[in-house]
């Protein structure tokens, strides 16, 4: 009902349609409370494209009064009817296509842009699509998500002796941010916790993320503790991660922060673990780009893409200034730093940066990758991803609003996660044996960030989560994607497991653009896509002839 | 024979060394004993006969000698960009391998080169001399036009040093005229058929530039020559491979470029594609980069970006599909040059057959290609391939001009993988061959020079090689289906990258993309046995549905 009085025209006849990759198209335009649907009227092969108005990042119109308007298919009748007037909107997309749309009729287009512009960027969740979806052959999940950290926690044995559930945050009072139950060393209780979690941003108390079976080594996140510029310490933040390393004789602190920075923090009450605290520990500065830094290095690297001066120099000079793959560079070499510590020098390490909603995540994703076989698994990588981007809630929603093309100021927006897409994809690239699912898989993830009918990526924690009732009342896309077709679709067909670790090369030379997701609507990746497709096609029949 | 043997011997003071450590990229290190022979470097551990490492002394770009102590090092930086260290204990030894390996990498006598020592080890199924013939090469086009005859006025390479004894040209033209068309063309070289279009019969052509002058000089005959290629009432096109202001110089040395007066149904297009020591520039300032060690991101890409060898692959790339273009799209017949026309003009003719053609597409077809518009046309091989990027001496002839042509050819080949018959190994086997190989190919500088020095009879080809079962099938693209349609690249420089299997190859470890390879070609085979047995099966039970009538009723 709400959405109605935002469409003042839901139906234009005789639009053309223009995207990548495909001739121009005359059909209808519909526009609903969330979809634009544009049905081709050619009989013979009818296409429909519908687009969610979520995934439309900027929208320009140029309206022209033009009598006798000429459009791509020129013949009398239509231009007849088209005299007077006619528009054109264009919309650029958050998965960076380009879409144009001809519009006849000055007032129809006006109302047709003012529709896709209020209605793309709604604000309220629970009037989102994902509450709307619901596919005929699927009813709603009994169970949302692929695992809870119940469920992690009952399947890792091995941690059962010296690591214990807490359920201190069950009510979501003492971290708004973490989910219910969190992974804590057994001789912790849940009082120490609670002021531990006081002197850490946000409440974000040291919490186990990776357990290395080789070793018992272990992977802690938090957030950045709370010194202030008088230094305050806390007696129980100590003990907690004391016990962290007990019977070792030290661990590694990494902070996603340079030196300075974090200093800095400490006027702003933040600060790091000092020495003369935490001796035991040994601290890494590693400065990675976050917030409005990234986001900008995002919109200079998409432009750079659409750049079309066909200036070869021009390219990499912009390619260069976006600070794109320096951004990927640093992100794999600290995800690296983290395997060493853990892996070959054996020993505990906590991340953290600033909120440790963001650089921390990514790093301590990237590491699991890299040493943990069983995150290489299409099942293992959403798994991974649901524990470390949905339980220890990144803040999507805020992080995602807008893509590289909008044009609204810039508020939390952050592609913290399409970085780490893009460091996977790199790993893909360089060992494309290891990883169990396909850059398709990736594609898709960075598509659904951004704009989806699955209630996945909705909302900023775990509380307003279930605040929305988004696990009763949406669809879990990771349980989607694990559907015997979709799982098809996405598994790399050249996967074979391998127990080692692997380490990328960050040399500047091994790392290249992820063309696939930045040049995805240029002609040359089409040819590329259909090579792969041919492959998986190909492993698909195979399956079946093995099986009949 | 024995009297070049005894002229190698004098060069080797130390023919062998024991303990000798060799360092190369991604293998483990191996201590053996270092031997120097006439033509190889050779190093054997002797832990299971074979060797380490068994290289050409012509492979050998330049080399670095220092000591720590009485422990030498030498860094031996190849033609295909390796770079390899060898350790070697006592300092005369050192000195001596060192002076031996400067002195064998660097002769120049022809003559004395591997090709004419080495003796096959294989058998020669099909003589590669003789897979590619002209005469050969023209009964195809005979079968599709008799619009052309092949000349035999070039038979002892008098008119053209740089042309075939054979060549392509109008039918209603007689040697006479030809040889007068040649006194009008840069080195003789007057026009000749590239390339015929079966589906529109428009063709290209090469030639080198017109001698016109300050004084704009003109020839009848030449004019005569390409109007005869022109459908009646059509242009045709002329494309420059130079920028109009180089073509304008080019007079005040006796050249210069087609006036449209004289040509008047001609069009001529400029295109700047850059030549000789700017080129080699440009790989040597791109192999620092790809060398560079510094973990910085940025300097990287300045320093890729400042080498400029992506932009001349664009350049490159762009004036192919434009003739193709002229060709396919505008049906127009193209005439390609710039001054020689045996570098950049051969770039382009033969990118264009590529793009418009799946016969070159396929692997002999690719070879029939290198032969035609770069043997037999007269690229100078010897002169352009004689040092690569890591050489200290002054560069003289030396271009990787054919270099730029197959990383040309590898950014299409990405952009279509599945139109190519053979996949990247066979474009780096060409490039390594022709700076450094063991069989006679790209031997000389021009057929003439190949003629002079019997290579047919004295060496052995590159092709009697490669066109044998087992070579065939490292070198053949497991996801090659047919194409029989144009295919346009695209080139815009977002598309164009830098080709890793070449530049980035001794400096990342390519085991992981090579296992990735074998396990895409073994699903491919293994698809390949369970349709053909599928197909079987489904015979046989057809049949068994014909024979027995039972199975008919439920």
């Amino acid at each position: 009902m709400e959405f109605a009085e935002h469409i003042k025209t839901a139906n234009v006849e005789d639009v053309v349609l223009r995207q990548p990759l495909q001739p121009p198209s005359r059909g209808t335009l519909c526009i609903t409370g969330h979809h634009l649907l544009f049905s081709d009227r050619e009989e013979s092969d009818s296409r429909q494209v519908l687009l969610l108005l979520r995934n439309i990042d900027a929208i320009e119109k140029s309206v022209e009064n033009l009598t006798g308007y000429s459009g791509f298919f020129s013949n009398a009748s239509h231009s007849e009817r088209m005299s007077g007037s006619s528009g054109t909107i264009t919309m650029k997309c958050k998965d960076l296509r380009v879409l144009q749309l001809d519009i006849p009729g000055m007032e129809q287009c006006l109302n047709i842009a003012h529709s896709i512009e209020t209605l793309s960027c709604l604000d309220c969740v629970s009037a989102m699509y994902p509450f709307f979806y619901r596919p005929v052959d699927l009813s709603l999940p009994e169970q949302w998500g692929l695992s809870s950290p119940e469920m992690h926690y009952s399947q890792m044995k091995e941690l059962y002796e010296k690591w214990r559930l807490s359920t201190v945050n069950r009510d979501y009072s003492v971290c708004p941010s973490y989910p219910p139950a969190v992974i804590v060393p057994k001789s912790i209780d849940d009082d120490t916790l609670k002021k531990a979690a006081k002197f850490r941003q946000g409440g974000r108390f040291p919490v186990l993320c990776y357990y290395h079976k080789k070793n018992g080594m272990v992977i802690m996140r938090s957030s950045q503790p709370l010194l202030g510029a008088n230094r305050k310490r806390c007696k129980e933040d100590e003990l907690l991660l004391q016990a962290v390393i007990e019977g070792s004789d030290k661990g590694y602190i990494i902070d996603t922060r340079s030196m300075q920075q974090a200093q800095q923090a400490r006027m702003t009450g933040g600060g790091f673990e000092s020495k003369s605290f935490y001796d035991r520990w040994k601290r890494f500065h590693r400065q990675m780009e976050r917030g409005k830094a990234l986001q900008e290095s995002l919109i200079k690297l998409v432009e750079a893409c659409g750049d079309e001066s066909n200036n070869m120099d021009r390219w990499l000079s912009k390619l260069e200034n976006s600070k794109w793959l320096s951004h990927v560079q640093n992100a794999l070499s600290t995800a690296g730093l983290l395997v060493e510590c853990v892996e070959r020098d054996g020993h505990s390490v906590l991340v953290h940066g600033s909120e440790g909603t963001d650089c921390s995540l990514l790093i301590s994703t990237l590491a699991q990758l890299i040493m943990d076989p069983c995150c290489r698994t299409m099942e293992g990588f959403l798994g991974l991803l649901e524990r470390e981007w949905i339980q220890a809630r990144h803040p999507f929603q805020q992080r995602c609003a807008h893509s590289a093309y909008s044009h609204a100021r810039l508020q939390q927006e952050s592609p913290v996660f399409l970085l780490l897409l893009d460091c996977v994809w790199q790993l893909w690239r360089q060992f494309p044996l290891a990883l169990g699912f396909s850059e398709a898989l990736l594609l898709r993830l960075a598509t659904e960030v951004y704009a989806s009918d699955y209630g996945t990526f909705l909302c900023n924690s775990d509380q307003e989560r279930c605040a929305l009732e988004v696990k009763e009342r949406t669809h879990c896309l990771f349980r989607a994607l694990l559907r015997p077709t979709e799982r098809d679709y996405y598994s790399n067909p050249l996967y074979e497991r391998t127990e080692l670790a692997i380490w990328p090369s960050v040399h500047p030379q091994s790392l290249q653009l992820w063309k696939g997701y930045f040049l995805r609507w240029t002609q040359q990746v089409r040819h590329l896509e259909e090579a792969q497709e041919e492959i998986r096609n190909m492993v698909i029949e195979w399956g079946k002839l093995a099986r009949s | 024979m024995l009297l070049y043997i005894m002229e190698f011997a004098e060069l080797i003071k130390t023919p062998r060394v024991d303990g000798v450590v060799l360092h190369r990229p991604f293998m483990p290190t191996v201590e053996g004993t270092l031997c120097l022979t006439g033509h190889h470097l050779i190093l054997s551990s002797r832990q299971d006969n074979t060797e380490e490492l068994w290289l050409l002394h012509s492979n050998i770009d330049s080399i670095e000698k220092r000591f720590v102590g009485s422990l030498g090092h030498i860094t031996v930086k190849c033609k295909d960009l390796r770079v390899i260290q060898l350790e070697i204990t006592g300092m005369e030894e050192c000195l001596n391998i060192a002076s031996s390996i400067e002195a064998l990498s660097t002769l120049d006598l022809v003559s004395l080169m591997y090709p004419f020592f080495y003796r096959p080890m294989f058998e020669v199924i099909e003589d590669g001399w003789n897979s590619f013939l002209p005469q050969n090469a023209f009964k195809d086009l005979e079968s599709m036009t008799d619009e052309w005859r092949l000349s035999e006025v070039n038979k002892d390479f008098s008119l053209c040093p740089s042309y075939p004894p054979l060549v392509a040209v109008p039918k209603d033209f007689d040697d006479e005229t030809l040889k007068k068309v040649a006194t009008f063309r840069h080195g003789g070289r007057f026009p000749v058929l590239s390339y015929y279009h079966k589906k529109n019969g428009m063709v290209m052509m090469r030639a080198g530039q017109p001698l016109t002058g300050t004084n704009g000089r003109r020839c009848k005959e030449d004019e005569k020559l390409i109007n005869a290629t022109l459908r009646p009432g059509k242009r045709g096109y002329i494309i420059d491979t130079r920028a109009i202001n180089v073509a304008q110089q080019a007079k005040a040395r006796g050249g210069g470029f087609e006036l449209e007066a004289n040509y008047p149904q001609w069009r001529r297009i400029h295109k700047a594609i850059e030549r000789y020591n700017v080129l080699q520039e440009s790989l040597i300032k791109l192999v620092e980069a790809c060398n560079d060690q510094s973990h910085s991101m940025d300097r990287w890409l300045s320093k890729l970006e400042a080498s400029n060898w992506q932009t001349n692959v664009k350049e490159i790339l762009t004036t192919a599909c434009l003739a193709a273009q002229c060709i396919d799209r505008e049906g127009a017949s193209v005439l390609v040059h710039g001054t020689e026309g045996t570098d950049s003009t051969l770039q382009v003719t033969s990118l264009a057959q590529i793009i418009l053609d799946p016969g070159c597409r396929t692997v002999k077809g690719f070879q029939s290609l290198v032969e035609r518009e770069w043997l037999q046309a007269g690229h100078p091989f010897q002169q352009r391939c004689a040092q690569s990027a890591f050489s200290n001496s002054k560069p003289r002839h030396e271009a990787p001009v054919f270099l730029l042509f197959l990383d040309c050819v590898w950014q299409i080949l990405r952009q279509f993988p599945c139109s190519f018959e053979f996949n990247e190994s066979f474009l780096v086997l060409l490039f390594e061959h022709a700076y450094a190989s063991q069989f006679g190919t790209f031997l000389g500088n021009s057929a003439a020079e190949r003629a002079r020095l019997c290579l047919p009879e004295k060496t052995v080809s590159l092709w009697s090689w490669v066109n044998r079962p087992q070579e065939l099938e490292r070198l053949t693209n497991p996801l090659y289906e047919p194409n029989s349609l144009v295919i346009w690249p695209s080139v815009a420089p977002q598309s164009l990258l830098l080709w890793e299997g070449v530049f980035l190859r001794w400096n990342r470890s390519s085991k992981c993309l090579d296992e990735a390879y074998e396990e895409m070609v073994h699903i491919i085979e293994y698809n390949k046995e369970l349709q053909t047995k599928v197909n079987s099966l489904r015979r046989q039970l057809a049949q068994l549905e014909t024979e027995d009538p039972l199975l008919h009723t439920p």
